[in-house]
């Protein structure tokens, strides 16, 4: 479920408007992370569960990784095996350094993709793939369209709403992200990616 | 004191002695443990709870023979590290892709929480999966021998979200659940709210150690009085003190508690299976005249 959810930096900064136009296969395999490891610059679009790659590989690069993994696919069909790249252990730190949420950086003003998993009313529960969830009230256009299991574009304010209250000795929490609801990316009856 | 006859309390002692030997790791409550072991005691014929009653007389006999046969049942799991191989149930990658590793806010966190966190990256804490996989390794092997030697499980999470899919955990696996409101004296003043001879639980598993308004629940001390060893997800914002076995973990995402539900739901139900092999083996192996 956590493949399903894409961040896609913020078109505004940069005006690549030409990643949208990519085919679909190609958006999910390369990935991309930001060239300044502190800034925000540069555009990253991450998913959660396909390996990470630090720039975005071209020409007979993309063709060899594309091979090989069409070999392994292979290879375990036919039973036949043999140590690959992608079995080997990682670390919990190198898991964590290439994490969507790491490569995301500050979630103010991000682009993500979530999932409807739960409807109240006219509040949609969406889950982007973060700890918490975020609640966003039915938008007035195409207002049936949001269902369970909607796939929808988010603009991240807050992975979590909490403060510290006058008096306290800890944060008040919400248990909730805080986010933007732009609209529906397809109907759910697409099929679900791993 | 409970009077019972000897031949009772040579098998309750030896009982004793295992559990202790499990749990000395963690509490040294050992005398506390055995009062309440003698409190509360199941034999192996009847399934009926008592004490000090005509019934255990007579079955004294058949204590006498299966005692020497029924040691071992009990004492082989307890010379393996993991004994019912549970690390082959989980891997760090799991727990990473449940996002186990995600907790609060810096403002939340709780100061005895400091050594299982990772770190802290833009005002969120990271929990250290390393030590998580450790922590839930041994959290994990405790129940399961705790399971084996049926002992009575309860799980408890005030949390309304997942309050359905504890109980039904808890019923596929068949142990107890409780997730509504805790009354006050449940644990601690049992023989008057439930009547007289109740059993207590052996093990109390909190999927959330907090209750709904972020206290601590009342159970995790009233475990502690009782000497109940528990077993608790804590989070970044809980306090891990009084939990004998903390899991430090993300408790809030639905997928993490779904992976804690289907990884105590399968270490009971192989614990159990293995029990019911071994008690199955034992019979054939010793035909009942």
């Amino acid at each position: 479920m956590a493949a399903l959810c894409k961040v896609v930096r913020s078109v505004s900064r940069r005006g690549y408007v030409g990643v949208f136009a990519r085919r679909p296969d190609a958006f999910c395999k390369t990935l991309y992370s930001t060239t300044d490891s502190g800034e925000s610059a540069g555009e990253s679009e991450k998913e959660v569960a396909s390996s990470a790659a630090e720039k975005p590989k071209t020409g007979f690069a993309a063709a060899f990784d594309l091979h090989s993994d069409l070999k392994q696919k292979q290879d375990q069909t036919t039973g036949e095996v043999r140590p690959s790249a992608a079995k080997e252990k990682k670390s919990f730190a190198y898991m964590l350094r290439h994490s969507p949420l790491m490569q995301m950086g500050p979630a103010k003003d991000k682009i993500a993709v979530g999932k409807i998993f739960h409807i109240v009313g006219d509040d949609l529960y969406i889950d982007f793939g973060a700890k918490f969830h975020c609640v966003c009230k039915r938008p007035s256009v195409d207002g049936e369209k949001y269902q369970r299991g909607s796939r929808v574009r988010l603009r991240l304010v807050d992975l979590e709403l909490s403060s510290r209250f006058l008096g306290a000795n800890t944060d008040t929490t919400l248990l909730e992200a805080d986010a933007v609801l732009l609209g529906l990316i397809e109907s759910r009856d697409a099929q679900p990616k791993v | 004191m409970v009077t019972t006859s000897k031949v009772a309390m040579n098998y309750i002692s030896q009982l004793c002695c295992c559990l202790i030997k499990v749990e000395e790791k963690e509490s040294g409550m050992a005398a506390g443990h055995l009062t309440k072991v003698l409190f509360s005691v199941k034999h192996s014929g009847l399934q009926s709870r008592l004490f000090g009653t005509a019934a255990v007389a007579q079955t004294d006999q058949v204590e006498n023979d299966s005692t020497a046969l029924g040691n071992k049942i009990l004492t082989q799991p307890l010379n393996h590290p993991d004994y019912f191989r549970l690390s082959e149930l989980f891997s760090l990658k799991d727990l990473f892709e449940a996002r186990v590793h995600l907790g609060h806010k810096r403002g939340c966190r709780h100061r005895l929480m400091e050594p299982y966190l990772f770190g802290c990256r833009l005002e969120q804490d990271i929990i250290d999966l390393d030590q998580t996989v450790e922590h839930l390794q041994q959290a994990l092997n405790f129940t399961a021998h705790v399971a084996y030697r049926g002992g009575v499980i309860l799980f408890i999470s005030r949390r309304r979200q997942f309050c359905h899919l504890v109980e039904k955990m808890a019923q596929e696996c068949g142990e107890y659940a409780h997730t509504r409101y805790w009354q006050g004296g449940l644990l601690t003043n049992a023989p008057v709210l439930y009547g007289p001879g109740v059993r207590l639980p052996d093990l109390i598993v909190f999927i959330s150690t907090l209750n709904n308004v972020f206290q601590q629940h009342v159970a995790i001390q009233d475990a502690a009085k009782m000497n109940i060893p528990t077993v608790g997800v804590v989070d970044s914002n809980c306090n891990p003190s009084l939990i004998t076995y903390p899991i430090p973990g993300n408790d809030d995402t639905p997928s993490s508690v779904e992976l804690y539900c289907k990884l105590f739901k399968m270490t009971i139900n192989r614990a159990k299976d293995k029990r019911r092999q071994m008690d199955l083996l034992q019979s054939l192996a010793t035909p009942n005249l």
